[in-house]
């Protein structure tokens, strides 16, 4: 057993208990306590982008200083008070929201939270250019996580953005679309046909279901995913249906051979 | 030693008990889309029953890009973190067998994991202890 700090803190006035190197929203996701989130998944690192996430702390040695601090990258410390929902953080999440639908006047997902903070119509100047993107990073470090290191945040200020490298479709890019799934405004657009998957500028080629011809992944994915999980490509070929329908198969053949021999374990090949 | 969820299909009526005790013990409602174990039929008396095998060397375990899925000790089942999933589909299609699956509403995996160490759900409904934890 490794001997892992305790560290008791007080969230909206009750106690917890976290582990060392915690972060509050952490604690709060594990409680139940609500905090709102958009750039933060629990596989990959937080990078408070978003700033949703923000809570007020305070600490009684503090003498009296508190202060906004974004719950996603804030680590646990011992006695620490924390306040999830008040007036400021209602105000800041509102300015929030209020500038993010600024920049995305179309995302239903924007409109629908900052609606819930009483935002129908933003009070600054809407964007000029169409897009949904919040710039949260999500699909950056997604990608990153995948170990394909395809796209990156480029420029600062109000011309950042999610780009490819030199606006060119990226080399790395192995068309899984997991930029696109875990997109939470769903801005990142891909196409999918039986034949080829249209993402980032690319056209990769589908490898079909060997039994069923479904469409599957891209190629150049499947080449990846072997490599790095070191297992068979033949692994990767078969639909799920369809290896259960062999699965099945396997069984009903030895069920065939042995027309009685019902009681006897069935063995399944691999 | 660690309990293991035992088959025996000439046991099997094919009732699909398991398939509702499952669903309603995860996802607390009824659907055969959403249960972990799957029930088949081949005529005459010959039933299936397919569901994880909890493999040593998990091909989805080896493919899942966030160490989403790791194997739970106690149990010796291969369990889902849903919080760390990314619902990328890999791991279904990784599985040989075909026992790994989708929520259809938001991707993310499901598998059999053994009702994390209380007797499962399938193997408390079987009436015909087709299905055993022992």
């Amino acid at each position: 057993m490794t001997t892992e700090k305790t560290i008791s803190l007080e969230i909206n006035g009750r106690f917890f208990q976290a582990r060392e190197g915690m972060t509050i929203l952490d604690v709060a996701k594990r409680e139940g306590i609500p905090i709102p989130t958009l750039c933060y998944h629990e596989a990959l690192e937080s990078v408070g982008n978003c700033r949703l996430c923000m809570v007020e702390i305070t600490h009684p040695d503090w003498k009296g200083w508190k202060g906004l601090v974004t719950s996603c990258l804030y680590p646990v410390e011992e006695g620490l008070q924390v306040t999830t929902d008040n007036k400021t953080i209602w105000n800041t999440r509102r300015t929030i929201l209020d500038l993010l639908l600024a920049r995305c006047p179309d995302s239903d997902v924007i409109q629908k939270l900052a609606a819930e903070y009483g935002v129908t119509v933003t009070s600054y100047r809407k964007n000029d250019v169409e897009t949904k993107c919040i710039l949260c990073g999500l699909c950056v470090r997604v990608c990153a996580a995948k170990g394909a290191n395809a796209i990156s945040s480029a420029g600062r200020g109000i011309e950042k953005m999610i780009a490819r490298p030199f606006d060119q479709p990226p080399p790395d890019c192995i068309g899984c679309a997991s930029c696109a799934h875990i997109c939470p405004t769903g801005a990142i657009e891909y196409e999918d046909t039986p034949e080829v998957r249209k993402i980032w500028g690319h056209s990769f080629k589908m490898v079909k279901c060997e039994s069923c011809g479904r469409p599957i992944m891209p190629e150049k994915q499947l080449e990846f995913e072997a490599e790095k999980s070191g297992l068979d490509p033949a692994y990767f070929k078969t639909c799920s249906v369809c290896s259960q329908r062999k699965s099945i198969d396997t069984i009903r053949s030895a069920f065939d051979m042995k027309a009685v021999g019902l009681g006897e374990p069935v063995e399944v090949a691999r | 030693m660690q309990k293991t969820l035992t088959i025996t299909p000439s046991r099997c009526t094919s009732c699909r008990t398991c398939e509702l005790a499952c669903s309603f013990k995860h996802a607390g409602k009824g659907g055969l889309g959403i249960a972990r174990i799957r029930t088949f039929m081949f005529g005459e008396g010959k039933n299936q029953i397919l569901t994880c095998f909890q493999c040593d060397e998990a091909a989805c375990v080896k493919v899942c890009p966030v160490e989403a899925l790791s194997r739970n000790e106690s149990t010796g089942a291969i369990e889902v973190n849903e919080a760390r999933c990314i619902g990328c589909g890999l791991c279904s299609i990784a599985c040989p067998f075909g026992h790994m699956n989708h929520d259809g509403t938001n991707g993310i995996a499901v598998k059999c994991d053994l009702c994390g160490g209380d007797e499962p759900a399938c193997a408390a409904f079987c009436p015909s202890r087709a299905l055993e934890y022992r």
